[in-house]
This record gives C-alpha cells, structure tokens and sequence, in this order.
C-alpha cells in the first residue's frame, strides 16, 4: 500500500508544486516507486516543472471519466527511474474531478507504487480538498510572511477536520510543516517571521526548511527539479527534507544568517 | 386609591408554590436504626445536612404507631428539618400535628419499589434534572490549536480552550473563555448577554475582545498589555483589561 502524500498550503505561489516535484523525485531517487498527481485542473503547472509538457497525451481527468486508462496517463520520468507523473487537465471543468473517480484513481496506484505525491491547487475549495481527502501525511508549505502563516494554519484546520482519515475517526493526518523562501539576512532585519515565529504559530514538525535561492527559478524554467541540482542550497535543502520525510535525523541547514567570507565574494561562491 | 388602601391594610398574601422537597422514605421505625445510617450519610455528604427541610413518609411501614417524637429528634440532631409527615395511620397523624407538623395523605397510585436505600434516594431530587452538576458548571474544554477559520462555542457555561486560538479563529461561549495560551483570535463571551462573564487568556494578542456585545478591537487595546497574561471584564459598558501578571 503507498504512502498519499498531499502537499498543500492554502496560499498560491509559496512552492507547492516546486516542492511536490523536488520531494516526489527525492523519493524517486531513494529508490522509491513514486507518483506524482497534478490536481491543479485548469492551472496545471507540474508537467512544466517536470519537463514533460511534451508527453502529455492523457490526464488524470480522462482518466476518471474512462476516456483513457491510467497506464495511458501516467508519465514516465526520463532522469528518475521508479518516477511517473500525473497531469492535470488544462481545459476541462475542474468540477469533473469527482471524490469517487479519485478514490478509484488513488486506490489502482496504491498497489503499485510506495509514495503517492498529490500537488493540491491554491485554496481551500474544492480541488485543494480533494487533493488532501485521502492523505496519509501532508506537508504545508508556508513562506515566513503573516497571510502564507495565516493560510497555512486553516489549511491545517482543514485537515483536521475534512479528510477522510477525520471522518472515519482514524488517527489523523501527519502533518509536516515545509518552510519555502526562507532568506536569514532578510529575517535578520526583520523583513521576514522567523523560523520560531512561524513554528509557534503552526505548531506542527518541521519537515525542511528550503532557502531563498536563484537555482529553484532556473529549475523551474529548465523543467528539472531542483534536488537534481545538488551543488545548489535548495537541491540540498530538499534532499534533506525527503530524509526527513524517510524517518531520519537531520540537522537543519540553512537557516542562520551567513557573513560572506573574502574567498567567496571574491569569487561570487557561496550561495547560488 | 382603593387598592392603595388595600395593600396597606393586607399583611400578606397566599400562593400557590411547589418547592423542591426531600423525602425521607422510612422503611424502619427504628430510631437508632435511622440515627446509625444517618451517621453514615453525614459523613459522606456534609454539604446535604444543613438544615434541610424533610418530609417524612411512613408508606411503607405498617406500624400503627410510631416513635415520631424520636425520629424527629433523631433527625435534628443530623441537622434535618421534618416538615411533615405523609401517610400512615389516623393515630400517626394526630402525632404529627401534636408535634407541629404538616400532614399529608399518601401518594396514590404509586411504585412500591424503594429499593434504593443509598444516598441518592435521600437527596433531594427536583424533578427536572437536564444534566448533571459538574457538566454545566463547565461548559466545554478544547485541547489543542483552533486555527484561522475554525470556531468553537459553549453555547452553556464557560469555554476553556487548552492551546492557543490563532489569527482568524473564533472562540465564543455563553459564560466566560478561558484560553490557556496566546489569544490571538476574536475571543467572546457572554454572548447571550452575560454581564458578568469575563475572558481570560495567558497571552493577549487577541483581534477582538467582547463582552456581551462591548467589544474592543486589537487597536484599541493599551500596547503595554499586549502579550501578557490578562483578565477581560465588563465595567460600566467598557471592557476593562487588567493584567494577571
């Protein structure tokens, strides 16, 4: 039986779907046969960032109407083995998204495959519930300014109370706290919450924390997910973060305010 | 001018009243047999003997005549008033008034079976009994985080929310909120129109402060009571924000 991880946060633009994509190929690459679903119908965004935009044929909303099997849909990765990918459908109604054709959907990948990563759209109508309703785990994706916190924690009240696992009385959902964007010289002067001000907040495990950082745009752009960039802080910071996620121990990187050495604005080093 | 007249001159007037009573259902004439088990009582429910009023019934007994005197004594001495007596013989009766007490006849068509002879069946029991005591003095406890969008309510009694409320949350109860952790939803209380009820919290950041219907917003409270420990009360139509620290 997989893992159905959703990765959600309430407000647009924070890093879902970036780090649904560096979390699902983190897994990928740990050996893990790993899928991941774009919920965002109409928006859909995770093919960009996957590199696959050209192979989409079918998607997860034929699929529920039978047009299509999920073979047909389903995307193999080129870099990552043990990787596929689900596309949203970019023209259909969003309404056709129906919690059985979900269920059926999640139900035929969970004998396959061990994680399950559903990237949720922004907002908490009703393709973000759908995305959540049959989660084992979430991950919240929150960047450290008050309306990303005040998103997240309703979200997380959601979650609470809108998932399957809370309608059946099962024990809840896991839920881990993702922090995106973080920049330590902008929460040193004060521009940004820090890292405390948002954990007090939310009051949920922090899963990862993933810096301010010039590769996540170029990976986006290239359609390569960051993890792959391992020279790079965030390709590192998500690494760590799928480690997490795997049940290990890792100290948490990133987070402290660094003086530039004379080496490395000699040279431009550092962060990149 | 008439009426006026009347009600000086009238030293009282009659009404009908049902009051709660206890009954103390006797089931042995006894006396050292009803002083030993109210020994008993006494010690485990103080709070009941304090004068309390008592109607002694004698239905289930089938003595003609009984020690009453003694009963009575036997009761006073556990700081229970007997009122009255219910049922028994015509002899039973004549005693009681002798003693000055009230006399009723049996209660007819009735259930035999007393057969509980524990507290309870000595307590006083007003006949409506929606819920036990305990619960309505508390209305409701939240454990845990009630996050931007949620709301939880006492609709009775106070609300008690162990963890903090966030921006964006809700908490409302009837009586007063009690908010163990950093308050920094819309907090109300009273909202049927409590005046006395108050809202406490160990950490004031709240968005709005209200009191059956007075309420205060995040920019009208002093700065230098924010993020402190404080107690919210009504005085005089104003909410009054006092520190606990």
């Amino acid at each position: 039986m997989a893992k159905i991880i959703v990765v959600t946060s309430g407000k647009g633009g924070v890093g879902k779907t970036t780090s649904a994509a560096a979390i699902a190929t983190g897994l990928a690459l740990r050996g893990n046969k790993t899928v991941v679903i774009d919920f965002d119908v109409g928006l859909r965004n995770l093919d960009l960032i996957m590199g696959c935009e050209r192979r989409v044929v079918y998607d997860l909303i034929n699929v529920i109407q039978g047009e299509a099997g999920l073979n047909q849909a389903l995307i193999r990765d080129k870099r990552t083995e043990n990787l596929h990918i689900l596309p949203a459908s970019q023209t259909r109604d969003k309404e056709a998204l129906t919690p059985e054709g979900v269920e059926k959907v999640l139900e035929t990948l969970s004998q396959e495959y061990d994680f399950i990563v559903c990237d949720s759209p922004a907002g908490i109508e009703h393709g973000a519930q759908l995305a959540m309703y049959f989660a084992d785990e979430a991950i919240v994706v929150t960047n450290p300014e008050v309306s990303s916190v005040r998103d997240s924690d309703r979200i997380l009240g959601l979650l609470a109370s809108k998932t399957r696992r809370a309608e059946r009385s099962e024990p809840p959902v896991k839920e881990h706290l993702l922090i995106t964007r973080y920049d330590p010289n902008r929460v040193t002067s004060g521009d940004m919450l820090t890292l405390d001000d948002v954990r007090e907040i939310l009051a949920i495990n922090l899963v990862g924390l993933i810096p301010e950082s010039e590769a996540v745009l170029r990976a986006s752009n290239q359609g390569v997910p960051v993890v792959h960039d391992m020279d790079s802080d965030a390709g590192q910071a998500y690494a760590d973060t799928v480690s997490r996620l795997l049940g290990e121990d890792v100290p948490l990187r990133f987070h402290e305010y660094q003086k530039k050495g004379l080496l490395s604005r000699m040279f431009g080093g550092g962060r990149r | 001018m008439s009426l006026n007249m009347d009600r000086e001159t009238s030293a009282f007037t009659f009404k009908g009243g049902m009051l709660p009573m206890t009954v103390m259902e006797l089931t042995s004439a006894d006396p050292e047999q009803i002083r030993a088990q109210l020994a008993g009582k006494v010690s485990q429910s103080p709070a009941f003997f304090q004068h309390t009023p008592v109607v002694l019934s004698v239905e289930q007994l089938d003595e003609p005549h009984l020690a009453l005197e003694r009963i009575c004594a036997v009761c006073r001495a556990h700081k229970l008033l007997p009122v009255a007596v219910r049922g028994g013989t015509d002899p039973v009766k004549q005693s009681a008034w002798a003693l000055g007490l009230g006399w009723f006849p049996p209660q007819e068509a009735r259930p035999r079976a007393v057969e509980d002879t524990s507290l309870a069946a000595i307590e006083p029991q007003p006949e409506p009994q929606p819920e036990p005591a305990p619960a309505s003095a508390v209305g409701r406890i939240y454990r845990g985080t009630v996050r931007s969008g949620q709301q939880v309510t006492a609709p009775e009694g106070d609300l008690v929310v162990v963890g903090a409320v966030n921006p964006g949350a809700e908490v409302l109860a009837a009586g007063s909120v009690h908010v163990y952790g950093p308050l920094r939803g819309r907090a109300l209380g009273g909202i049927h129109g409590d005046r006395q009820a108050g809202i406490f919290c160990q950490e004031l950041h709240a968005e709005l402060l209200s009191l059956a219907g007075n309420y205060k917003r995040l920019e009208d409270i002093d700065p230098r009571l924010l993020n402190h420990p404080v107690q919210v009360q009504l005085r005089d139509d104003q909410l009054n924000i006092s520190s606990l620290g």
